[in-house]
């Protein structure tokens, strides 16, 4: 094993959580880390040796998830976008279901936009600081903390709620 | 009173401020109880997401991903290049491992050849006893996990001869298969664990790994050379991969 993958491999107790973080239960989350790490050793050589693995890596976990997500909007149209909370038929029961049976806090987290699930993975499961997490998102500071800020007034609403 | 926003407020519990805001954000939560309440909740709000998310991190990584970064190493070109250091200049890292090595080594070293895990035979430090013989017939793809010695990686050093690291309680080092059996190139302090899901011996210790890199030729080992390189009798100048 190279000094690549050594380093990958200390970085994945840390990755999961992240990928268990942005998705919405486990299994989906050991997928979604499953897809990123076969993107991140196809891509190695696109890692500049000496920069941070962590934040490298975690963007990837991120992309890759934006990914399955715009998959899945396609996949299912008659889904609409989760702030308007309105599904139809069929796909509404299935989901409602799923929603029961989740975590009350995979359960606020689904409900926030992506934007603001990512930047609370990033800031308050991940604990990076603002600066390293815009960057990684490529966000200038005051779009993640404006982002932060409503992304947290909503989880707290919901769970004091609950 | 001065007023605190929630922009400000959330920066505070992450730790984002400098002395002078965060000072300001301490005195106006001690005057304003609802501004307090407010902390509170955002710092519920924190050990919530902590509680759920944390064990995560903590559990045991499933083996397929162990597996994928694992197994990555074949599918690498052979000639990646590598950036060594001059010889001379990794010869006197490895000298003056070696002297430490020896200096540790001393304690270890048993009165009698049969005894101890290590010995020194004509000036060499070898390897004896169980130690040699989890590096003759251990595999660290299949190592049982109570061994009390774990082999890490195997690999070839510039001579062609075929290396091992290794962990065991008393020592962990590495080891090199020579005419008079397994020369002990350094020693560094054993472990000493008996974790259950302590896989990779040496893992976690980086004067091992680090000498291994220096001395290694080309890329360690993967299971099937591994398996080869053992049924072989650890034979010198394995073709290099």
């Amino acid at each position: 094993m190279q000094a690549f993958e050594r380093e990958l491999l200390t970085l994945l107790p840390r990755l999961r959580r992240f990928a268990r973080a942005l998705a919405r239960d486990s299994a989906d989350a050991d997928d979604l880390l499953q897809v990123a790490l076969e993107r991140a050793l196809k891509a190695r050589d696109q890692w500049a040796a000496g920069t941070r693995l962590d934040a490298w890596m975690m963007r990837i976990v991120r992309n890759c998830w934006i990914d399955e997500m715009r998959s899945r909007t396609r996949r299912a149209r008659t889904f609409v976008p989760e702030e308007e909370g309105e599904m139809t038929g069929v796909d509404m029961q299935a989901e409602l279901d799923a929603r029961a049976e989740m975590h009350a806090v995979d359960r606020a987290m689904a409900n926030l936009s992506p934007e603001q699930r990512e930047v609370i993975a990033l800031v308050l499961v991940e604990g990076l600081a603002y600066r390293e997490a815009a960057e990684l998102l490529e966000i200038p500071i005051g779009t993640l903390t404006s982002r932060l800020t409503r992304g947290r007034q909503a989880l707290a609403q919901m769970l004091e709620a609950a | 009173m001065m007023t605190i926003d929630d922009d400000m407020l959330m920066a505070f519990v992450d730790g984002e401020l400098d002395e002078v805001s965060r000072a300001r954000v301490e005195r106006a939560v001690v005057e304003d109880p609802v501004l307090m309440d407010r902390l509170e909740q955002q710092k519920r709000l924190r050990e919530r997401l902590a509680a759920h998310y944390g064990p995560t991190a903590e559990e045991e990584v499933p083996e397929r991903f162990r597996a994928m970064l694992e197994s990555n190493v074949v599918a690498l070109p052979a000639a990646a290049p590598r950036i060594g250091r001059p010889v001379w200049q990794s010869l006197t890292a490895l000298a003056a491992t070696l002297v430490l090595g020896l200096a540790i080594g001393r304690t270890l070293l048993a009165p009698t050849p049969a005894a101890g895990p290590l010995a020194v035979e004509g000036g060499v430090m070898v390897a004896r006893g169980e130690l040699a013989q989890a590096l003759d017939t251990q595999l660290a793809s299949a190592q049982p996990r109570d061994a009390a010695t774990r082999i890490g990686v195997t690999f070839a050093n510039n001579d062609g001869r075929p290396c091992r690291t290794f962990d065991s309680p008393a020592a962990a080092g590495i080891a090199c298969h020579g005419d008079t059996g397994w020369q002990v190139m350094m020693t560094a302090a054993g472990s000493g664990r008996q974790r259950a899901d302590y896989r990779q011996a040496g893992s976690e210790n980086l004067l091992v790994q680090q000498t291994a890199q220096e001395m290694m030729a080309g890329e360690p080992y993967d299971d099937a050379a591994e398996r080869r390189a053992r049924d072989s009798g650890w034979r010198s100048n394995t073709p290099r991969r």
